[in-house]
């Protein structure tokens, strides 16, 4: 039991608990003292929720430290942690392959909780009439999937980049390894606070929050905003990091065009989300004071403007789907030489494209605004930035043909999951530009179309090629390989599901299913269409149990794969698996190109003999 | 920059603060008279160049490293200070999303401010930051006693500039923040500034204390540094925040 | 090479497969507006593109992964090639100048569903959850249902009375959003007499699903005779006319007539009773009070709601409904 609570995350949930009564305690206090009646469930359960997170942020451990150096005390700089065996994985490590280890598995339970949610609500459509969700219910949990999923991604490359950014460049850790931890662990309260919007009465405006709905929703819409809020932070904090990093700690002789093209991905995506996630947080909070304080900011009856608050959550919100998306992008050009034999056709251009589809991304957020009353004049200067954004993704297409082309290709399930992703990324991206023409997109906008599009961008941009990246980099985790049979068996189950499933999608939505609805007419004739896209939920559900499956038989069966197993050029894989402490006890030097493959005799890095 | 020694370093931050001070009663004379927003705009950019050069030092990001040794202070130092200005280009997107909502929501009408408190706590925060930057220049040159007593003005001008904001402002003022579009404006913006005030004050509070306890040298006083810059980035945000509510248009009804 | 020749014939061929496929499984719904008829040719313009661009991709990457595989038995890596500058530079300048002519078609397309026709008949649209009404000012109708004539311009003028709501018949393709405190517009030239609905495409709410009318393209004398029959159907008794009015926009939502409490305060025994304010103060609810109450609620508060939840009905109603609902309302004991 002692040993239990030694945990980290134990001390730390027991301290968020006692931070959330305190919390609704001091707040009612409060309103006593200051004469109003007591008792605000609203107000109380939002300051109660946010000493709790600070609470669980001291119990968890990540603020010891910084305590320290606060009373002038000193802290080391070297901790051994491998004393503390698997505990280090539950508690405040300064080691990033552990941090980004806990990232992705509290991104893989964020994705399945935000999957089931999927699951139980695509159950529902599967027929006409309510079969057994209640409308809020169904709001709610339609909600919560979307930001679940998108705070599960934001979790997910937060995994690969603090996992793979610190061994690419050769430094032994990221520039600030306890403002690491800390953004990790801010993320697990946030998490809690988002889904207990379930029970405190549940949301229903969708992802988007937007008001005036969203001003007079639940409380539940409160634990949202917050959860959104302190996920946000987290977010901020990690690619502040990441960008560090990158441009402080590389190894000698590694210039910028001779990084693996994984840390321009890694660079561009935090470049969005150190400075456009304020945005998300400020509209979200606004909701929030509106609601708590009468301050009517998107309140039409007080002066206010509904639609500024599209223009402040979309600021955010558009560039925030670029950096789902670029990380697996420069996670496909990492691994395709690998697979292809060859090297990344075009490195320089792909490594702009990132730079240039980040910076694009800014421009073009009203093309999710064509229908909202916007002014009219706003609406051809986003199309034609949006349509833009087409051409440095375009680059990136062509790049991977021109590394694929005249390869000596193999398929193990990397390799399956990468073209997967080329695959459905490609559909995603060719159904982009219909919805950038504002006439068609006026037909296109809230339906199914638009859930089809982005649904095969994310699945294509990030779900694939993060299911590639963890069969990839496994055996450097852990010394094992995953089982390459149940691997393809989730490749065949997910793919070809998910195809299905967004053509479907896409199909209905022309057609004139209206998205986010707890039911649709039976005269549309819709049913068969939907009771297809249920099936293909459960089929890739299916195909995740058995990744977890293999994952959990893996770490302890697999087999053995402490060497070069895939004979890839990379730092990471010219030392043993699982990675040593420190990554590198030789430092290394870049003496060539990276992708260099099929050039005789070269080499990417040489390590020093001697210190 | 590197100065020929101290006296000429503390006479360039008197000679910058003398500079923001002219531009503020220029800015303030400006409101009074021709009331374009375009000039007033022009003030504050120039008022943050100057802090952002000679105060906050941003030309330090661009140095070269002299040790490129990963470990060494002196890479550490380097590496610090680019977290730093890191977090602060983030804190300013939210700053920016603040102007921009109040250019939507109010365009060219102000709350009703009274314009006295309005110049009292503008001056205090400007001459905080005189403070603030008399303390990390007697740092640099190992002036312990002269670091000691301007941050604890700075701190105690922040103090003040709370008390004159939260506590006067917010008193005199004649609505609430439910009242209407300006009241709601006002409160938000004065309120996520005073925020980052506090949190300076607090920052600059553990600084004076580890200082008093000959923790800083003329080699390592990062946490001074780093604590004077952000005193610095929340004036500069003020820079904005002063002429959009109290100067720019003219008052509601 | 070989290569490149094999490949251009696939994607030709592919292009048009696929072309032909997307074209034939009837992927829109009908064309009832002139606007349908717009976006659904550049449509037709995207389906081409994605045809191509499709086939392109897919068939170099297959053939790639097809004729580049590793055969059983060999080693060594692939063909040192790192890249092309003149391919590069072909590959973004062809497809930026793609872009640029679409966004310029999108532009024009835009234009011509805009078309403003001066001589458009005006409708205007009130939503709310999780209704909608119409009002014809020419003739002075309110209707639940929307009755168009085929073949002339509709002016939609469109306001909320709470939240987000949005305006979609898909068979006419356009829609646009209804935004509380401000008035958005819409124009729609029907030209296939039938019924359609309107379903709203924002989420408002629980029963966002629900909320649809039923829209009605009509021939010219249809409508002309549907427009005589609304106006003799009005009620000239102003009390029903106050009673019909109460339901066709909403108030019953929230005004119960039976003295239960519901958003608003009930309606019953209001008339003339003693009303206690937020504020603290006392008035009697007399017919100045009960005006007041439909055109400027938020100036008398009643203790125990909240502000700033009834619209604003000053812009909707004229006198002589405002004081057709007072008439309806007082006689409620």
């Amino acid at each position: 039991m002692r040993k239990f609570i030694s945990l980290g995350l134990v001390r730390g949930l027991i301290w968020q608990i006692v931070g959330t009564a305190l919390g609704i305690g001091i707040l009612t206090g409060i309103r006593l003292l200051i004469g109003l009646p007591a008792w605000k469930p609203e107000s109380a359960f939002v300051f109660g929720a946010l000493l709790g997170a600070m609470f669980f942020l001291y119990g968890v451990g990540v603020l010891d430290d910084w305590i320290k150096l606060a009373s002038g005390k000193e802290i080391s700089e070297h901790i051994d942690e491998s004393r503390l065996g698997w505990r280090r994985y539950f508690g405040a490590s300064l080691d990033h392959k552990v941090i980004g280890i806990q990232y992705l598995t509290l991104a893989l339970i964020l994705m399945s909780v935000g999957g089931t949610f999927a699951l139980i609500f695509r159950s529902e459509l599967a027929d006409t009439g309510m079969q057994f969700l209640t409308l809020m219910e169904y709001n709610t949990l339609m909600s919560l999937h979307g930001m679940v999923m998108i705070v599960g991604i934001l979790i997910g490359i937060a995994a690969f980049m603090n996992y793979l950014v610190p061994m690419l460049i050769g430094a032994r850790d990221m520039a600030f390894p306890r403002l690491n931890a800390f953004a990790f662990w801010l993320a697990v309260p946030a998490g809690i606070i988002l889904l207990s919007s379930m029970a405190l009465g549940g949301f229903d405006t969708g992802w988007t929050g937007y008001p005036p709905l969203s001003a007079r929703a639940p409380i539940g819409m409160q634990m949202f905003f917050l959860g959104v809020s302190l996920a946000g932070f987290s977010t901020i904090l990690g690619s502040l990091n990441i960008i560090v990093t990158a441009i402080r700690l590389r190894a000698p002789r590694m210039t910028p065009f001779r990084m693996p093209i994984f840390i321009w991905a890694s660079i561009a995506t935090s470049i969005i989300s150190l400075t456009a996630t304020q945005l998300i947080g400020l509209s979200f909070q606004m909701v929030m004071f509106q609601r708590l304080f009468g301050m009517g900011f998107f309140d039409p009856g007080k002066g206010g403007n509904p639609i500024l608050f599209q223009h402040l959550f979309w600021f955010y919100s558009h560039p925030a789907v670029y950096v789902f998306v670029l990380p697996g992008l420069g996670l496909i050009s990492e691994m395709l030489p690998v697979f292809a034999r060859k090297p990344l056709f075009g490195y320089k251009w792909v490594a702009i494209s990132s730079i240039a589809i980040a910076l694009i991304g800014f421009l073009v957020w009203g093309h999710h605004m064509f229908a909202s009353g916007m002014a009219e004049y706003l609406r051809v200067p986003f199309m034609y930035s949006t349509l833009l954004v087409a051409v440095p993704t375009g680059v990136k297409f062509f790049s991977w043909l021109g590394t694929l082309w005249r390869g000596k290709i193999t398929y193990e399930t990397p390799m399956l999951f990468l073209l997967a992703g080329i695959v459905v990324f490609l559909f995603g991206g060719l159904t982009g530009p219909p919805n950038a023409t504002v006439s068609t997109d006026l037909h296109l906008t809230d339906t199914y179309f638009i859930v089809g599009h982005f649904h095969d961008t994310m699945f294509g941009g990030y779900v694939f090629p993060f299911f590639a990246g963890i069969y990839y980099w496994f055996p450097k985790m852990t010394g094992r390989r995953l089982n390459e049979k149940l691997g393809k068996l989730q490749f065949w189950l997910m793919a070809p599901a998910f195809i299905v499933l967004s053509l479907e999608m896409m199909k209905v939505g022309m057609l004139g299913m209206r998205r986010r609805i707890a039911d649709y007419d039976p005269a549309l004739q819709f049913v068969s269409e939907n009771q297809i896209m249920t099936v293909a939920a459960f089929l890739i559900a299916l195909g995740v149990l058995i990744f977890f499956i293999n994952v959990f038989w893996s770490i302890r069966k697999g087999e053995v794969a402490t060497g070069n197993v895939w004979n890839s050029r990379s730092p990471e894989w010219q030392v043993a698996s699982p990675m040593p402490m420190h990554n590198y006890e030789k430092p290394f030097e870049v003496v060539g190109e990276p992708y260099d493959y099929g050039l005789p005799g070269s080499v990417y890095v040489k390590f020093k003999e001697s210190e | 920059m590197e100065h020929q020694n101290k006296s000429s370093a503390l006479q360039l931050g008197l000679l910058v603060f003398g500079a923001l001070a002219v531009l503020t009663a220029v800015e303030f004379a400006l409101a009074l008279t021709i009331n374009l927003w375009q000039f007033l705009v022009i003030i504050a950019l120039i008022k943050a160049g100057l802090v952002l050069y000679y105060y906050m030092h941003i030309s330090r990001l661009f140095e070269a490293d002299m040790d490129t040794n990963h470990e060494s202070y002196a890479y550490k130092l380097s590496t610090n200070r680019m977290g730093l200005w890191l977090f602060l280009l983030s804190d300013l997107f939210i700053f920016g999303g603040l102007l921009l909502s109040r250019v939507n929501l109010l365009g060219l009408t102000r709350p009703d401010l009274d314009q006295v408190v309005g110049l009292t706590v503008t001056s205090i925060l400007l001459i905080s930051s005189f403070f603030a930057n008399r303390a990390e220049v007697s740092m640099e040159y190992g002036d312990r006693r002269q670091f000691i007593i301007s941050i604890a003005i700075t701190i105690s001008l922040g103090i003040l500039f709370l008390v004159g904001v939260l506590g006067v402002e917010w008193g005199l003022v004649p609505f609430g923040p439910g009242d209407n579009i300006h009241s709601a404006v006002f409160y938000v913006m004065t309120g996520f500034h005073a925020f980052h005030v506090f949190t300076g004050v607090i920052f600059l509070a553990i600084v004076l204390r580890n200082g008093m306890h000959g923790l800083y040298s003329t080699e390592k006083h990062w946490a001074v540094e780093a604590s004077v810059v952000y005193w610095h980035f929340v004036d500069v945000v003020w820079f904005f925040f002063y002429p959009a509510l109290y100067l720019i248009g003219t008052m509601a009804k | 090479m070989k290569h490149v020749v094999i490949i251009v014939i696939l994607v030709i061929a592919c292009t048009f497969l696929i072309h032909t496929g997307l074209t034939n499984i009837g992927l829109l719904p009908a064309e009832a507006s002139t606007q349908s008829v717009e976006i659904d040719r550049l449509f037709g313009v995207h389906i081409w593109l994605v045809s191509a661009l499709f086939s392109l991709i897919m068939v170099v990457m297959l053939y790639s992964l097809i004729v580049f595989r590793r055969r059983k038995g060999e080693t060594g890596d692939g063909a040192y090639i790192t890249g092309n500058t003149t391919l590069e530079v072909l590959w973004t300048a062809i497809p930026l100048l793609a872009v640029i002519i679409l966004a310029y078609i999108g532009g024009k397309s835009l234009g011509i569903i805009r078309r403003i026709d001066p001589s458009a008949m005006q409708v205007k649209v009130i939503s709310g959850q999780w209704f909608w009404r119409y009002q014809y000012p020419d003739y002075g109708v309110t209707t639940t249902d929307l009755y168009l004539p085929v073949g002339r311009q509709i002016k939609l003028e469109m306001t909320s009375n709470d939240v987000l709501h949005s305006f979609w018949v898909p068979e006419f393709r356009v829609k646009q959003d209804l935004v509380p405190g401000r008035t958005t517009e819409l124009r729609i030239t029907p030209t296939l007499i039938g019924d359609y609905k309107v379903r709203c495409a924002e989420l408002c709410g629980a029963s966002h699903a629900y909320m649809e009318g039923l829209v009605r393209v009509v021939s010219q004398g249809d409508f002309d005779k549907w427009i005589s029959e609304q106006q003799s159907a009005a009620p000239m008794d102003p009390v029903l006319r106050g009673q019909q009015l109460a339901q066709q926009l909403g108030c019953s939502n929230c005004h119960s007539v039976d003295g239960s409490k519901k958003t608003g305060p009930t309606w019953l025994h209001l008339y003339q009773s003693e009303v206690e304010l937020s504020d603290g103060s006392s008035v009697e609810a007399d017919d100045n009070y009960l005006k007041t109450s439909i055109v400027n609620s938020n100036l008398q508060v009643v203790a125990g709601y909240s502000a700033n939840v009834m619209p604003n009905f000053a812009d909707l109603l004229d006198q002589t409904e405002v004081e057709s609902l007072v008439v309806y309302i007082k006689t409620l004991k």
